[in-house]
Parts: structure tokens; sequence; C-alpha cells
């Protein structure tokens, strides 16, 4: 067991990120908004971790970082983030479906040229050595774990209250939902602020599992990854992107490993190594032919409903 | 309890000189129009006449080209369609647009809206107050739900409702705002005599409960004829007629702009 946790430590954490980025692109979605500027956020949350814990908490005693540090640079991640998506939110959600889609991508696009071009997020560098609160990777479990859960309950509840249901109503209707007093502006700022908060969060925390932060991070690229856990795991319920991160984080790794396997023809083991973007492409494009709600959908969990009603 | 209605000196909506065109096409044509409160108010006229238009005006969903609108004195004109829900504008649509994914229960809960104040933080944590408006605004939604029968399919998802079912949920989630006007788009629409009659006699009864005022798009005769107080009829976006029903049905104008569709003369 200790072990397997050495070995995959990282992994497992990865994958738990991945989970909470795919909620995170969830949130907007809940008001029927396709965005993709949750890279964005998230890059905005590792440079503020990345700059803190480098340049601004750099005394502190004992060999590792503080972890209350960290949950710090988080906050402060979150605040940043949120009051961004405010601004940016009000501005491009005017667009709908495709049009917004491409404007937070241009918006993921803006941050990352300018991420390349200012001295303090280190140019085209990056920022090095951003500093370890634990001596192995699978400790970031303590807060990565505890922060999954969190938004997840908090995603299950918010989509049964007032606030949630009105999202929703937005994302079945929006005329419909304008005529029985609901804010739609109002409404999808809320949900795009909540999804940039928890991007930021989980930006800010990347940063100390990556050990170092760049413009490589939250690029279009990832943000095309974190809509594939969504499309995959599924978007009408919060589980499906959850799964999705973590199924599509552990894919790679586990083509990998097979390609390990011995007695495997070359030919094989090399495409499993190298050909891994094929297949990944391959088993989105047949999951969303095959499963076109995604792996997920509400009626798993809705059994019980179901059967008491005959014409369901 | 008695159907007259309770009529008062100032009415409750007014539209003066209203037009609107789409391109070239005039649909609302220089309309002007008061409704009295406590009335059922009829609106009638051939299909392409401008009805469902004048109701998206009136509602916000369109901004006019030209006129005002005022609802309880208070002038509506550029009112984005949210804020004149909250002022107490109820509506249907003639196309029923139910939030198809939600149950029939959250669809009326959504209705109350305007009604309810818990924000999203008090709403996640379940903050004490939070709870107790939940917990009243399912139960204010389940007393409506069960005016139209379906407290035993509350948990059904709305999408999945037979068609008159979704039109009386569409009227229930629009009750559940509490508006003094309510607009309804050809509620009876695909209904049957049995059904058509059962309706008429609920907006009736909601009327006079909740001492509402209503207006009513309707293509069938009786069915105006015996609900509405008062009646006007559109024809190629202008207003033609204007008054109680059995004066309207006499109108020649009206049997002019209705010749041909046998409407109604036959029925
Ligand atoms: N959104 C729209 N765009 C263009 N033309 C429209 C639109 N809505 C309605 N119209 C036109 O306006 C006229 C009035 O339509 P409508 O108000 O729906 O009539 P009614 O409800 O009386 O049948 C019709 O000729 C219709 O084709
Ligand atoms: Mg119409």
């Amino acid at each position: 067991m200790a072990d397997f946790l050495s070995t995959y430590g990282s992994l497992i954490v990865s994958m738990i990120l991945a989970a909470m980025l795919g909620l995170s692109l969830y949130l907007p979605l809940m008001s029927g908004q396709l965005s993709l500027a949750g890279a964005g956020f998230y890059a905005l949350g590792g440079y503020i971790a990345a700059i803190l814990s480098t340049k601004v908490f750099t005394t502190y005693s004992g060999d590792l970082y503080p972890v209350s540090y960290v949950l710090i640079e988080m906050i402060v991640a979150g605040i940043a983030a949120g009051a961004l998506a405010v601004i940016v939110g009000i501005l491009a959600l005017r667009l709908r479906g495709v049009y917004l889609a491409l404007a937070t991508i241009a918006f993921v696009e803006i941050l990352r040229v300018l991420s390349l071009n200012i001295d303090i997020t280190g140019g085209a560098i990056g920022i090095f050595g951003v500093p370890q609160p634990f001596g192995t990777p699978i400790e970031y479990l303590w807060i990565a774990l505890p922060m999954l859960l969190l938004s997840m309950l908090f995603v299950y509840r918010l989509e049964r209250v007032r606030t949630g249901r009105a999202l929703i109503a937005i994302r079945e209707d929006e005329l419909a939902a304008e005529s029985i007093g609901i804010n739609p502006t109002y409404h999808k700022v809320l949900a795009f602020m909540l999804s940039a908060i928890l991007a930021g969060c989980v930006g800010a925390l990347s940063a100390h599992v990556l050990n170092t932060w760049n413009a490589r991070q939250g690029t279009f690229d990832a943000a095309i990854g974190h809509l594939a856990f969504v499309l995959v795991g599924g978007s009408r319920t919060f589980a499906g992107p959850v799964v999705g991160g973590l199924a599509l984080t552990l894919l790679p790794e586990a083509l990998r490993q097979l390609a390990g396997i011995n007695g495997l023809p070359p030919w094989l083991a090399q495409f499993l190594r190298e050909g891994r973007l094929i297949l990944y492409g391959l088993l989105i494009v047949l999951g969303a032919i095959n499963f076109p709600q995604g792996l997920i959908t509400p009626a798993m969990f809705k059994h019980h409903r179901a059967a008491k009603d005959p014409t369901t | 309890m008695t159907d007259a209605p309770i009529l008062s000196a100032s009415p409750i909506l007014s539209a003066s000189s209203v037009t609107h065109a789409f391109g070239g096409l005039i649909a609302v044509d220089g309309v002007s129009i008061s409704v009295q409160r406590g009335e059922i108010f009829g609106l009638i006229g051939p299909n392409g006449a401008g009805k469902t238009t004048l109701f998206n005006i009136m509602t916000g969903l369109i901004a006019p080209n030209r006129g005002k609108l005022f609802f309880e004195g208070r002038e509506t004109t550029r009112l984005p369609p949210y804020r004149i829900a909250e002022r107490g504008i109820g509506r249907t649509f003639q196309n029923i647009r139910l939030f198809g994914e939600l149950s029939v229960l959250e669809n009326v809960m959504t209705g109350r809206h305007t009604r309810t104040h818990s924000n999203v933080l008090s709403g996640v944590l379940g903050l004490p107050a939070a709870r107790a408006e939940e917990r009243a605004t399912r139960q204010q939604a389940m007393q409506l739900i069960d005016r139209i029968g379906l407290t035993d399919r509350a948990h059904v998802r709305a999408g999945s409702l037979p068609y008159g079912d979704q039109r009386r949920l569409e009227i229930v989630r629009a009750l559940a705002l509490e508006p003094r006007l309510l607009l309804l788009d050809e509620p009876a629409a695909g209904m049957n005599t049995r059904e058509k009659q059962a309706l008429s006699d609920f907006i009736r009864q909601v009327r006079n409960q909740y001492h509402l005022t209503i207006v009513i798009i309707e293509h069938h005769m009786p069915l105006v004829m015996g609900l509405c107080d008062r009646i006007a009829v559109m024809n190629f976006g202008q207003l033609i007629a204007i008054g109680v029903p059995a004066a309207v049905q006499r109108n020649p104008a009206v049997i002019e702009a209705y010749l041909g569709s046998r409407k109604f003369v036959d029925r």
C-alpha cells in the first residue's frame, strides 16, 4: 500500500485536481453557458501562488513550506479569480453558445500572452522552485481531497436550492425563466464567478504540486482537456465531470503502464506509449457517439423515482 | 362566491398606441387598450393578428418601436422581462415553455423565485432561514400542484407529462409568482371540449380566489364568450373592436375579419 501510494501519489493527486477542474466547467453549464475560461483562472491562481510563495512568503521555520500559507494563497487566488470573473462575465456573457466559448478561449489566450510578456510571471521561463508543503506527493491529498468533497457537496446542495434551480431554469429555457422573474445576467455571472473561484483555488494548489508554473499551464489545450472531462463524463449531473476528470487523467497513465508489460509486440508497446493521444481522441469520439449524454446521466440516480412512474 | 368582476376606475394595465414591426411587417399597429382590475379580458383575432406579439411587448420580451405601457399606474415600457414579472405580471406561452428536465415540483418552486430571497450561500449552507423558506416554498408549490391534480406526479420530469398537464402546470408555475395580472396565450389549445370546460372553470376559480386580472388569448369561441367579461379583437395588427361579448359578436368588422375562418360563426 505504501509502495503504491508513493508510486502513484502524483497521479492520484492530479486526478483529484482534474475532477475539480471538470466541476469548475460544470458550474456555468448549469446555467447553459459553455465557458472555457476556467483554464485562464486556473493559470491565474497558479501564478498567484507561485509568486506569493517564492517572493512574498519567503520566511518560515523548518524545511517544509507551511500548509497555512498554501491555504492563504488559495484564498487570495480564489478572490482574484472571482473578481476578474465578474468583470469578464459581465462583458462576455451577453454572447451565447459557441460565441461565448470562443470569447472565453480568447480570454485564456490573452492571459497566456500577458504572462509570457511581463516580468513578475517569469516570462517564457516561468517560476521555478515553488516550495513544497509536504514531503511526498500523496500528502497533497490532505488538501485536495477535502477540497473536492466540499466542492461536490457545494454543487450537490446548489442544485437543490433556489439559486441552483434558477440556474437550471435558465439552461432549460431562458425566456421562460425571465418571464417568472429570474435575472439571467445576474445568475450567469454568479455561476461564472463560482466556477472561476474553484479554478483559481485549484491552480494555486497545482503550482505547489507541480513545483513550477509557466505559460504552458492553463492554455487552450488545457481548456479543451477540461471540456473533454465534461463531454466524456456527462454534463447533466455534477458526478459526470468528476468521473470524467478522474478517468481521463488516469487513462494516459494506464496506457503507459500497459505498454510496459513484458512480451507485448514492440509496435503495440510503441503505439500505447506514443499513440496515447490518438487513443484518447478515439475514446472521446466513440464515447460521444455511444453515450451522447456522457457516461454518467441523471437517470442513473433516479431509478427509484422512475420505477414509481410508468410514463417515464 | 360571485362571478361578477370587481371593476375599479383605474386600469391595471394600459397600452397606448403600441406599435411594433418585424422588418416590413407591422405586427402590432397603434394598439391602445385598458384592462380593468378584476376582469377576464379576452384577446381574439385570426392567426397572425399580432396577439402573441402584444403579449410579448406587455411582458418585456419585445421592446415596442413606439407607444407606452403602464402596469398599476407605473410605466413598464422598457423594463426587462424579469422586472415586469417582479412587478406582478405572470404569463404562459402559446408553445408551452416548461423547464423540461426539472420536476413538476421544481418547476412550480422556481415560479416562486421573486417571492423568495435566500441567496446562494445561505441556501447551500442550509442556514435556518433558507431552510424554512425552502420548506414553505415546497409546501406552497405542492398546494398549487394539488389544484391541478398532479400531486402524485410531483417528482416526475415536467417534460414527460402529457400535453394537457403541461399546459396546466405552466399556468400554475405562473400563479406561483403571485401575479396580479395573468396573461394566458391559448391555454386551451390542443384540449378536448371537456378539458376546455374544466380549464375555463379553473381560470374563473383562480381569478376569484386570488383576485386576479386575466387576459386570455383563445380561439375557441364558446370558451371565450362564456368566460370573458370583455373582449378585444385584433386583425392585421390593429384593434378592430372592443366590448362585452354579445356586442363584439354582432360587430360587422369582426364578422368580416372572421369570414372564411368560420371559427367565429360556426362554433
Ligand atoms: N419574432 C418574429 N419575427 C418576425 N416576424 C414575427 C415574429 N413574431 C411574430 N411575427 C409575425 O408577426 C405577425 C403577428 O404574429 P403573432 O403575434 O404571433 O400573431 P398571433 O399570436 O395573433 O397569431 C405574424 O405575421 C408573424 O408571422
Ligand atoms: Mg399567437
